[in-house]
Parts: C-alpha cells; structure tokens; sequence
C-alpha cells in the first residue's frame, strides 16, 4: 500500500484541513459530481423534455421512472463514500445526529415553513466536512421518513436536496486570506449559506412537484411539456413565486438564521469539541519490523 | 378447530384477525415481499387515472393492512397516509377553483381576479365540472400511490429490512438501525435535562431552546462516543484486506453503473425519435447487472454473518404476485383499452370497469388471506406459547429485541441484527455474541444457527 493513498484515504489531515470522518476522495469526488448532474436533471426534467408525440403512452412516465432511478443513484453514492468502511465514531455520530434531526422534525411540522433540520444538517456539515454532510443529509431523511415523516415518492429527492445541503455547507471555506474562518466571520457565512440553502431546497423540491399539480388551463402557471427552455422556467418561477417563496422558503430561511444565530455558536462548540474527542486522525497501522 | 382457536389467548384483537381457515402459524412476512407487493400495486395505480379501479385498488390494499399489520408505531401510521392521501385529493381539487380552469359544465360561477403585471394570472373564475373532475382523478391517483407506499409502511418492519440490507451497505444500514435505536432515548434525554432545570428553578420558557437543546446534543454526541467504543471493542471495523485492483474496479463499476442509468433514463424519456427506443431498457438493465457486480465486490471487504435471517418462503413469493398481478394487468389495461383507464373528462363520461380488471385488483387482496398472520406484535405483552403447539416457531419469538429492549446503545450495541459487529474473514462462522435475552424466552429453542452471509 502505497503512502500516496493511506489508510483511510486522507483521514489523516493534510495540509492544515481538520480530519474529516468520511474522507471524499477523487474517486468519491467524481461519483458525487456525476449523480449531483444526474440528479438535477431528474428535478430539471420538466424544463429539458422535447415535446411529445401524441401517440406516446409512456409520456407520463418520467417522473415514475426517476423515483425508482434516484435512491439507486444515492444507494450507488453510498457505496462508493463507504467504501474502505465507515470508521465506528463515525458511524455512530451519524447515527446519533440523524436521530436528533429525525426528532427535531417534527417540530416545525404544524407551522408554514418553520423548518427545524437545516440549521444542525448546516452545522454538522460544517464541522464534519462535505461527506459527512452529504450522508448526513440522505440518512437523517431517510430515518425521520421510517420514525415519523413517513416514506413516499418525494422522500429521494429530499434526500438529494437535503444531502447537497450538508455538502455545501462542508465546502464553506475553512481558510480566507491566511486566517481560518471563525467567530463571527463563520456565523455571518453559515447565516448566509442558510438563507441561499434554504430558498434553493425550496426552488428543486418545487420543481420536483411543479408537474404534478401542473394543469391549472392557465397559461402563467403550467408546465407545458415540450416548451421552450425560458418559457418553463419563467413559468416555473412564477409558480415558485405565488405558490411558496412568500410563505414557505421565507420561512425556511427565517428559521434557518434565527436558529443559527442563537444555538449556531454553542452548537458548534459542542461538535468541534466531539470532533477532538473522536479523534478521527490518528489511524493505527502494524507494519512488520523490516531490516532497514 | 376449535380448541386451537380457543387456546390462542392471543386477547380480542389478535383473535379477530386470526382467521379460522389460515392454517399458517403466526410469522412475521419477509419485509422485501411486502414491499414488493406493494410497490406492485402502486405502478398499477400509476397506470390509471379511473377512480372506480383506484377506489378498489385502496380498498384492497386497506384490508390487507387491516388483517396482517402489527400493532408496532410504524403500523399505526396507516391512517396519516390515508389522511395525506385525502389531502392530495383536496388540494388538487382546490387547486382547480383557485386558478379556475377551463370547462364547458359550469357549476358554480364564481367572478374573475386578475392579479397585476408580474404575475399575469387570474384567480378563480367560473367552477366547472370538467375541471374538477380532472383535478379529482389526478389527485386521485396519486392519493392511491401514497396510501400502497404507507401500506408497505404499516406491513414491514423497518428495522427487519435494515438488517436484510447487501454488505456493501451495511455501514449505511447500521446508520440508520442506530438512529432508531437512539430516538426513543432522546426523548428520555429531554426529560432529564428538563428536570435537572426545574431543580436549578429555571422554570421559565426564556432561554428554554438553549438549555435543553443544547445538553441534550452534548449528551447524545457522548453517547454516540461511547457507543462507538462498544462498537469498536466487540471488533467492529475489522475489515478484510481487500486488493487495490479490487477497490479501483469496484469504483470504475460503481461509475459506470451511475453513468448507465443516466443514459437508461434519458433514453427513456426521449421519444422524440433521436434515440433508439430498446436504448434506454438494455442501458438500464446493464446498468442494473454493473451496480449488483460492484455490489458484491464492495461487500467483500468483511464478510458478516446474519442472525437469525428473514427466510423467503412461499407466502411471500405469493404475496410477490398478488402485487405483480395487478400491475401487469393494468399496464395491459393502460394500452389496450385507454378509455377504460383513462377516462375522458371531456366530454364527461362515467368511468367503466371491465371483468380482466377487476380480477386484476382483486388479485391485490389475496394476502390478507395468503400470508400467515403476523405475530404477536411489540407493544402487548409477550403470550405463552400456546398449549396445543409442537413445532419450535409457535413459540412467539421476539422479532425485533430493540424494541422491547430499552437498554442504551452504549451497554449493548448489538442490539439489532444490522448493527451487530462484523465477523472477519477469519472468524465468520463464529457464534454471534451473547447477549442477555430481556423477555422470557428461556422456553425459545436454540436460535438456527447462523448461516454466513453469502459474499
């Protein structure tokens, strides 16, 4: 085993960067770049499908088509982040915070968009590093659908959405200018990259079901299968607009810097000071005595 | 006949659901089947906008929850998804009136809004017929597809199909088996730091987020240290070498897998004619043969015995059809007689039912009377075996120890199969580690031995 490649594949910290608990390798790297593509064009689809030919009978088939593609896609992501096995405390932190954020869930359930994962998914991604995040984002789904929220068509893509929420927030510049981002230089960018996540969840997670309910007869709000690119789209963001941003995605983003204003910083002192008790650095290797 | 039934003191609930003629013994179905059964019926729904098939399709499907669900929280969830469906229904009919869509039967004339320039729609307008029913039958549809998922729901045992999950997943399965595990505890951890305030006379609702969220974080994250030293103690992460060439190949196959699918369902969808139409089937399905190769080459960095694995038996291949059946039936349905299961709103038509259809969804009812009924659920109490039995599996057995088990994860990490510690390739036919049974099970005969999972 070559040194260029250890144990663990950059678990131990390079360059200054803090130890990440699910490393992203190139390899990692490129599988997350090709399912992210894949995945917003399921969102997308609506925006890009040709027209149809009248006589086609599977024309609306897409989006059935896409619920069964998309958790093979995540289950193929899964795979290939886990793949020289998950360390235990990384695996069990895991599993700890997506029972917190299963359990936080429901809190926000009986209010317009008060949306109570993002903040500790944001936070998490933060300390933890953009895989975590991304696994983070699918499992806390996953198991707030088996506790609570229920399991159906939508639960992959909020899946996908909400993992890319966690990878973006791991990609949130550690270093600027020479100096590590901390304080309140580090509130004001997870406050912001808040707000951006949360109008953007909204924007896919709209999309995603904008051709469902599609079919009003009017022709500011419908999808017109098979329409020009920008007439969709504004069509599209017309509906986001009358339909959710106002109430939902404001609200989301209210949330969102509310609870990281006020829990961001103790939460974060709290999962940096798991992170040094983890201790995900060192990786113990035995190497048999060798005459040099 | 009738002294079995008479000696099942399984309480008026159970007796009701026992039928007379199942001559099955009490199991627990394969999760996977119920899945499949119910994802069977839910293409059928998909393959129709005919609200009489959908109505018995729902009606089929509910009586089979009705018959063989547990009384486990997640079986209890059936009715939020019927009420989620009904919603669907609601705001796609109140979508209707709202944005007042196109039609000739005028029902209610309701005035016009027009919204300023931005926007350009209007608001309301003349209510009719056509378009309700539109709205109707699409919600109603995709009503019909949520409640045959909350079925699968209600009928499997998510912690079961964790454990069933390949070895290449297993890191993410464990993830999940620990997070339903942990979430009961939380709540236990909120009424202890809750209480903790009230003696330090914090009663007040200031600063009430903050000073019970955040110990209840701090003692979680603790908690999921000490786990995972449990974890690591009982050899978990010992992992088999596993050769470069090997995990590269699995990479490149993991790739090409993704990328096969992407190319399946694009060509798929484009009908446009740019692309061939068995495109997108061979793409997918090769893509399919990749992604089970680079499935198994991933889990073979540790092989893992199971205890006590779900068998698939044939009630569960039966159940298997009863949910193929109507699928194939309806998509049949679908292109050979398209009035029939799309029925034309305009002009208004009244929808038909034919006899290979409703054949079809009755086929979907058959395992509420093909499938041995399930066992005595989690939330009762254990019963006595009962008097007349012979065999070893009359014997309730505990299907699921985590849940009866309410022992933090950190005393007993092995609680549930998934996350029980990986055998190395050393030492895979070894027993799996004792651990102290919490309910009387003393008169459980000696569990099947554990067979290693095949890699």
């Amino acid at each position: 085993m070559s040194t260029a490649d250890p144990l663990g594949g950059g678990r131990s910290g390079r360059s200054g960067r803090s130890a990440r608990p699910i490393p992203v390798g190139p390899k990692s790297a490129l599988m997350l770049t090709l399912v992210s593509l894949a995945g917003l064009a399921m969102f997308a689809w609506p925006l890009f499908r040709p027209a149809q030919p009248a006589t086609v009978q599977h024309a609306g088939d897409a989006p059935f088509i896409f619920i069964v593609i998309l958790p093979l896609l995540i289950l193929l992501v899964m795979v290939q982040l886990t793949e020289r096995g998950m360390d235990a405390k990384a695996l069990a932190m895991l599993g700890v915070l997506s029972a917190v954020i299963a359990a936080l869930r429901p809190l926000g359930a009986g209010l317009n968009g008060v949306e109570t994962v993002f903040f500790l998914m944001i936070l998490a991604g933060r300390v933890f590093g953009p895989g975590f995040g991304f696994v983070l984002g699918c499992s806390s789904i996953f198991a707030s659908a088996l506790l609570t929220a229920g399991v159906g068509p939508w639960m992959p893509f909020q899946m996908l959405a909400s993992a890319w929420v966690g990878l973006g927030a791991g990609l949130l510049p550690e270093r600027m200018f020479g100096r590590p981002v901390r304080g309140w230089r580090e509130m004001a960018w997870l406050i912001a990259y808040g707000i951006v996540a949360a109008y953007l969840f909204g924007l896919v997670m709209n999309l995603w079901f904008w051709p469902y309910v599609s079919g009003f007869g009017q022709a500011g709000l419908d999808y017109v299968p098979g329409g020009a690119l920008l007439d969709n789209l504004r069509r599209f963001l017309v509906f986001t607009l009358v339909s959710s941003t106002a109430v939902w995605d404001t609200g989301r983003a209210i949330t969102d810097t509310v609870l990281i204003a006020v829990l961001g910083p103790g939460v974060l002192v709290i999962l940096r000071r798991a992170v040094r008790r983890a201790n995900f650095d060192p990786v113990v290797e035995f190497t048999p005595v060798t005459d040099e | 006949m009738s002294m079995s039934t008479a000696t099942v003191p399984t309480g008026p609930v159970a007796s009701v659901r026992t039928r007379p003629w199942s001559h099955s013994l009490p199991r627990a179905l394969h999760p996977g089947a119920w899945w499949l059964w119910a994802l069977g019926c839910a293409v059928a729904a998909s393959r129709t906008t005919n609200p009489l098939i959908l109505a018995l399709l729902v009606a089929a499907v509910s009586v089979v929850v009705a018959w063989r669900r547990t009384e486990a929280p997640w079986a209890m969830a059936f009715r939020l998804y019927l009420g989620l469906a009904g919603f669907i229904v609601l705001v796609r009919v109140g979508f209707r009136i709202l944005f007042g869509a196109d039609g000739t039967t005028i029902l209610i004339g309701l005035p016009r809004i027009q919204l300023p320039e931005p926007f350009a729609i209007t608001l309301f307008g003349p209510v009719s017929a056509e378009a309700l029913l539109s709205g109707l039958y699409g919600g109603c549809q995709l009503g019909a597809m949520v409640i045959c998922v909350g079925a699968a729901n209600a009928l499997a045992n998510p912690k079961r199909l964790l454990a069933a999950v390949p070895g290449a997943l297993y890191e993410f399965g464990a993830v999940l088996v620990v997070a339903l595990s942990v979430f009961p505890q939380l709540a236990e951890s909120v009424q202890r730091v809750a209480r903790a305030r009230r003696l330090r006379s914090g009663q007040g609702r200031r600063h009430f987020l903050r000073q019970v969220m955040m110990p209840v974080l701090a003692d979680s994250l603790d908690r999921s240290l000490d786990l995972a030293a449990a974890m690591d103690s009982r050899g978990y992460g010992r992992r088999g070498e596993v050769a470069a060439g090997a995990r590269h190949l699995t990479s490149v196959l993991l790739l090409l897998a993704a990328g096969g699918m992407c190319v399946g369902a694009y060509a798929a969808l484009d009908t446009s004619g740019a692309t061939p139409g068995w495109l997108g089937a061979v793409a997918l399905g090769t893509s399919a043969v990749v992604a089970g190769t680079a499935f198994r080459l991933a889990g073979w960095r540790a092989r893992r015995t199971r205890y006590r694995p779900d068998r698939w038996r044939a009630a569960e291949a039966v159940a298997v059809v009863c949910g193929l059946v109507p699928a194939v039936v309806l998509s049949w349905l679908s292109s050979a007689d398209p009035t029939l299961a799309y029925p034309s709103v305009s002009p208004l038509v009244w929808p038909g039912l034919t006899v290979p259809g409703l054949i079809g969804l009755l086929v979907a009812v058959l395992p509420a009377w093909a499938t041995p009924p399930p066992p005595d659920s989690a939330g009762s109490k254990p019963s006595p075996p009962p008097a007349d039995s012979t065999s070893p599996k009359a014997v309730p057995a505990p299907t699921d120890p985590t849940i009866s088990q309410a022992t933090p994860p950190s005393a007993d990490p092995t609680s549930s199969e998934a996350a029980s510690p990986p055998a190395g390739p050393a030492d895979s036919r070894a027993t799996p580690p004792c651990r102290p049974r919490p309910d009387p099970a003393a008169t459980d005969p000696a569990p099947p031995a554990p067979e290693a999972e095949e890699a």
